[in-house]
């Protein structure tokens, strides 16, 4: 069941790379893509009705020995936590593939590409083996390097190197996380389930978590650890950044719910004060640093590591509401940045630049882009927070979670979210409002091809801004589960509409140790 | 009793039967050249392959012989051995399937290189086998007067001649030293000559013996050293791989390299039993000085030989991890690595051959835009060169894991994050080629690549380059998939082989053994 | 000490003598053919060394092979290149031979103080010196049997290797039919580009 979220994609690869380059109709790779994207998104859609979510064990699993001697197993399961992700990452697979350039150059080999990073991301998403993980992990480095580095603007070469070396780094880090928890917790394989009962020195635990936050941080990306972010988004194409921001970036805020807090709880807790700082500090040099930028690509990427920094508060705070909250803010923050990048690629195609210096009145109904304009403005309130979207509902929750136990950092996020409104508004305020510049006067005409995915992004966010229980009710029992015995659990099950609020209770009364923390 | 009737009966000839399939190969090569002339060499190569091919399946027959010891222990057929031995044919089959092309078009005799390639193997396949010390010595300077005279091939060529020169120099200084440090061994045992009775011999190091041994043990990994081109006996290995025939650098790079690791597991667990910490820390400096230059100054480097040439030391001290680890596991990682690393590698020769065959040229500039005028071409070099750089689903990832983690369960932490790092270094010099290939756009096409030929495979021998990267390309993406058959080979390859049970407890074969006191009378 | 250890000690004193004075002879000299003939002093006084030691066979093989062939084929290469040649002298020479010269003391030093704390294993027993042939003959066909055989291998291919290090080449002619590169006896690969070009 699970595997085909890794076996389509290669196939439809494959079947990509067999159509003959001498074919006149060079649509095919695109219909070929599409189709399989929308057949991955639909499996995704069963899956999710089959999806019990009121079970904490993983569902679906396959289970297939691959290594014996390494104790490596190909194993997946699916549970709440990996099945938005899951979702959202065909979903915007999907929205990558329709967005792209029909007249692309190399169609063959872009649409593969896309679609063995697909299989990649899914499968870090899916896998129940550490190695399982890391391997998969590791393959969504070369498909991306080549997106980025074949597709992608003028100074593309320096960006896909930049980030090709930050994330092996960031790899092999993971890795020896990985081989240092299963050496010393003196395990035989490395499946994840065996492994959450590990009793490892709190020592040993802690340079094992170091290594793996320091690889895991590269990838989300935490200040100070960013810098390839920013080159890596304006650089690539449209489609390949709505990917990265979307998904890519997801890996590493899954990997830390998943095998941080889910395998090294106690040295977690420890670090937990550091690492809410840390997002505290990335939370506001993200918004200052997105203040400072022409670029309208920039803009945005520096306000996803602020918004990638609430993931980290909300997962440093670990308690079950705050593990929700930072499950909320990656769908949240997928959805969002996937709909502004979409957007502003727009802009760039009919504009020709992104300079928010040169744009000025793009709202006007006649001659601009209105209906791009207002989603773009819808998209900026949902980032910044503005009830009646999701982001909302995901910062107020990741907000209320996380000021329990870290206050101050909290607050100190809490004027981050604020300025977000600052630089947004400023954006939107040069590009869309005013007098439309003569030089603009002539853009061409927006179709409904270009118009139709950002919709549909905005009609999710809207949606799940008003009714955020449709989300929250997948991964609130896998939240809880990472963090609290087994006998709490059965209460959430039998009361899931409680969930929130009891996990409320448990981050006074069942953990209280942790608010004196900080 | 009858002198020549009890040594036949004792001899245990069988164990080399792949051996004595590769010498009547070469006979047949030879005379065959010599009969049916310069015409008929192309045949004689596919025979070449065909009678390596009978001897990869001789050896699959002898898997888990009991009777492992030949020629009154000058040899041992062991599963280690075998396993080896087989990386060995496979890698030679290989070569001959690149070279046909390439030799034939530098215009030199290809019968006789193609004999000379086999008694390489020969040499390399008794190095793997040898158990006693004259065996080890002839069989290692077997193999490395075959592989001067391979280097040195391309006689009319300088580069070529400067590289035979230097390697043959180089070469039989650390021979010398080799000899040196074997002889000592020779002294110290009260004169034995078999491997596992100087082992027992030297089971008593208190008694001012080990300053001896320890000297004998530096000498032997110097030469040990030379054959793997470790760093610092890694300076031949540059220019000898720029300038000698480049499917005689695609044998030295893996099948030579092969041997050496087996000569080294051999001698050191064996032998050098007593004073494992000792060659485990010289090891272990000799792996961490690999990893660093070799990935390090192939960053730099703009030819592409002289840049596998660099990863080669790199892959070295990779495959060091294994053996400075010391278990059956450590072992066993090595084998597999070198096992895979045999079709990447060899995979990234064909390809080089084949781009300079069409070409002429082998510098990393010259490839680029290569993906439009050969996809092919791009594919299987990429996949390879990709694979030697440890990126999954393919076949080098996981013999770097099992490398890395194997390291890690025997303690060596800081050599493991050392390879995890450099590995990512690796990474960064592999996929500067591949971004030549594939990235680059229709415009930044090298004049080379503007002006390539069309792809023509029925050109006299090109078919088996063909055929050798085909194969190299599907055993490389499956190897890793499928891996699972090959871990069990390289795990009971070591288990069921007697050099590491009798490394703790040394077994006299006193009675397969003529008697040398009975000899001398 | 009886008089056949006397003799005995003598000679060997005498041979190490000779054979040190001849090394250093053929390292230290100008003249390459002086070089080339104390070369052979050196295999000589090797020989009476094998005959101390009662190896008559390998004495006589070594004075055949090393004298009357290596030497000869020697003391041949250097007469037929009648090359003149002006070296000009190194700066600093002193230094490369200063180095030179500590660490050939160092390893000597090291590996005297090895030979002289170690105590060997002699064997005691005394060989029969009128079999050795018989001996070595024994051997070669019982437990040498596999090196030595392998050794005729390594012979053969010694001899094929030289004859074609050795032969004139047929170099075939040039044919414009191909598309591709055609070389002859080079490397089909270009030379490279110097760097400063």
């Amino acid at each position: 069941m699970l595997s085909a979220f890794i076996l389509l994609p290669v196939l439809g690869a494959i079947l990509i790379s067999l159509v003959p380059n001498t074919n006149p109709n060079q649509n095919r790779p695109r219909i070929i893509a599409l189709l399989f994207g929308g057949v991955i998104l639909l499996w995704n859609v069963i899956l999710g009705f089959q999806f019990d979510p009121s079970q904490t064990a993983m569902q679906f699993t396959e289970y297939i020995p691959w290594i014996s001697w390494l104790g490596f197993n190909y194993h997946l399961g699916l549970d709440g936590l990996s099945l938005p992700l899951l979702f959202l990452n065909s979903f915007l697979t999907l929205i990558a593939i329709y967005s792209s350039n029909v007249n692309i150059q190399r169609p063959r080999f872009y649409y593969a590409l896309i679609l063995l990073l697909s299989t990649g991301v899914a499968g870090a998403f899916l896998a129940q083996d550490l190695l399982l993980f890391f391997l998969f992990y590791e393959l969504e480095i070369i498909p991306l390097y080549f997106l980025i580095a074949i597709w992608g603007g003028g100074r593309r070469t320096y960006a896909a190197m930049k980030f090709l070396i930050y994330t092996a780094l960031s790899g092999i880090l993971v890795l020896a996380a990985f081989l240092g928890l299963v050496w010393f917790s003196g395990a035989s394989t490395f499946d994840y389930e065996p492994l959450r009962e590990q009793v490892i020195p709190l020592g040993i635990q802690l340079w094992l978590l170091a290594a793996l936050l320091v690889g895991l941080l590269i990838k989300i990306p935490i200040f100070p650890f960013h810098t390839w972010l920013p080159d890596a988004h304006v650089e690539a194409s449209t489609p390949v950044s709505v990917l990265l921001a979307g998904v890519l970036l997801k890996l590493g805020t899954y990997g830390l719910l998943r095998f941080g807090v889910g395998l090294f709880f106690e040295a977690w807790i420890t670090l937990a004060p550091w690492l809410a700082t840390l997002a505290a500090i990335s939370a506001l040099y993200g918004a200052f640093a997105a203040i400072a930028q022409q670029d309208m690509k920039k803009v945005v990427a520096y306000s996803s590591i602020a918004h990638m920094a609430y993931v980290l508060l909300a997962a440093s705070a670990s308690t079950p509401l705050a593990l929700t909250a930072a499950m909320f803010q990656m769908i949240s923050h997928g959805l969002i940045s996937a709909l502004l990048f979409l957007l502003v690629g727009v802009v760039y195609k009919k504009t020709g630049t992104r300079d928010v210096n040169v744009l000025r009145g793009l709202l006007n109904p006649e001659k601009g882009l209105p209906i791009i304009g207002s989603l773009m403005i819808l998209g900026v309130m949902a980032s910044a927070g503005i009830p009646g979207m999701v982001g909302f509902i995901a910062e107020f929750l990741v907000f209320r979670a996380a000021f329990p136990i870290f206050p101050l950092q909290t607050l100190v996020c809490l004027v981050g979210t604020g300025l977000t409104a600052v630089y947004f508004l400023l954006m939107i305020n040069k590009v869309f409002f005013g007098r439309l510049t003569e030089s603009l006067s002539q853009l061409p005409q927006v179709d409904w091809g270009d118009r139709i995915p950002a919709i549909i992004l905005a009609l999710f966010i809207v949606i799940l801004g008003l009714q955020p229980s449709w989300m929250v009710r997948w991964s609130e029992t896998d939240a809880t589960a990472l963090v609290v015995s087994p006998s709490l659990l059965s209460q959430v099950a039998q009361a899931p509409d409680q969930a929130l609020s009891l996990g409320d209770e448990l981050s006074m009364n069942v953990l209280p140790s942790r608010s004196g923390n900080n | 009793m009858d002198f020549s009737s009890t040594v036949a009966s004792q001899l245990n000839a069988g164990v080399i039967l792949p051996e004595g399939l590769v010498i009547i190969t070469l006979m047949v090569v030879l005379v065959g050249d010599i009969i049916l002339g310069r015409n008929a060499s192309r045949q004689l190569s596919y025979v070449a392959i065909a009678g390596l091919l009978g001897s990869v399946v001789a050896l699959y027959f002898q898997w888990d012989n009991s009777q492992t010891i030949g020629f009154l222990g000058g040899f041992n057929g062991d599963n280690l051995s075998i396993v080896f031995r087989g990386t060995i044919v496979l890698s030679t089959a290989f070569t001959i399937l690149m070279s046909i092309r390439y030799i034939q078009q530098s215009g030199t005799a290809l019968a006789e290189f193609v004999s000379i390639l086999l008694t390489a193997t020969l040499g390399a396949m008794f190095l793997c086998g040898a158990n006693d010390l004259v065996m080890i010595f002839l069989s290692l300077e077997t193999l490395s007067i075959s592989s001067y005279l391979l280097t040195g091939y391309t006689k009319r060529d300088p580069r070529s001649n400067e590289a035979a020169l230097k390697y043959l120099l180089i070469g039989a200084a650390s021979s010398a030293i080799f000899l040196y440090g074997v002889s000592l061994l020779y002294g110290l045992s009260g004169g034995e000559i078999r491997l596992d009775a100087i082992a027992a011999q030297l089971t008593d190091l208190s008694s001012g013996q080990s300053l001896g041994v320890a000297i004998a043990l530096v000498f032997a990994i110097a030469g040990i050293a030379f054959k793997i081109s470790a760093v610092p006996f890694h300076q031949w290995t540059p220019d000898v791989y720029e300038g000698s025939p480049t499917p005689v650098v695609a044998f030295l790079s893996v099948g030579s390299k092969a041997a050496g690791f087996a000569l080294a597991i051999r001698l050191l667990v064996t032998v050098f039993g007593q004073v494992t910490p000792e060659w485990q820390f010289i090891f272990t400096a000799l792996a961490v000085l690999s990893m660093i230059l070799g990935n390090v100054v192939a960053l730099a480097q703009t030819s592409m030989k002289r840049m596998l040439a660099y990863s080669s030391i790199a892959q070295a001290g990779f495959v060091m991890i294994g053996l400075v680890a010391g278990s059956d596991d450590g072992y066993a990682s090595m084998v597999f690595y070198l096992f895979i690393y045999l079709f990447m590698n060899l995979g990234a020769f064909t390809c080089v051959i084949l781009f300079s065959l069409r070409t002429g040229t082998d510098q990393i500039a010259e490839y680029s835009g290569l993906y439009q005028k050969d996809p092919l071409l791009t594919l299987a070099l990429s996949i390879c060169l990709l694979s030697l750089g440890g990126i999954p689903p393919l076949a080098g990832f996981f013999g770097k894991i099992y490398l890395f983690w194997v390291g890690w369960q025997a303690g060596l932490y800081g050599l493991v994050l050392l390879g995890l790092v450099t590995s990512v270094v690796s990474i960064y010099y592999y996929i500067r080629v591949v971004k030549m290939m594939v990235v680059k756009e229709p415009h930044e096409m090298s004049d080379t690549v503007k002006n390539y030929p069309p792809i023509r495979w029925n050109l006299p021998g090109m078919r088996p380059l063909q055929v050798g990267l085909v194969l190299s390309l599907v055993a490389t993406t499956l190897a890793g998939i499928l891996s699972n058959p090959l871990f069990n080979l390289a795990n009971s390859s070591i288990s069921n082989s007697s050099v590491f049970q009798t490394a703790s407890t040394p077994v006299i074969l006193s009675e397969s053994i003529i008697n040398r006191q009975s000899l001398s009378e | 000490m009886n008089l056949a250890e006397g003799v005995q000690i003598v000679s060997f004193g005498i041979l190490a003598v000779m054979m040190l004075g001849a090394a250093l002879g053929v390292v230290l000299l100008n003249q390459i053919v002086y070089s080339a003939f104390l070369l052979g002093g050196v295999f000589m006084s090797i020989s009476g060394l094998y005959i101390l030691l009662n190896a008559d066979f390998v004495a006589a093989a070594q004075i055949l092979i090393y004298v009357g062939a290596v030497n000869v084929l020697i003391l041949f290469a250097i007469m037929l290149v009648n090359k003149k040649e002006e070296f000009k002298p190194v700066r600093n020479r002193w230094i490369r031979q200063g180095a030179t010269a500590l660490v050939c003391v160092g390893l000597l030093a090291l590996l005297s103080t090895m030979v002289l704390a170690t105590p060997w294993a002699v064997d005691t027993t005394t060989v029969n010196a009128s079999s050795t042939i018989i001996q070595i003959g024994k051997h070669f066909f019982s437990d040498f049997l596999l090196p030595f055989e392998l050794a005729s291998v390594l012979l053969l291919m010694a001899m094929v290797g030289a004859i074609i290090l050795a032969r004139r080449d047929f170099i075939p002619e040039r044919k414009a039919t191909t598309t591709e590169v055609e070389t002859a006896l080079t490397l089909p690969e270009r030379p490279r580009e110097l760097s400063g070009s």
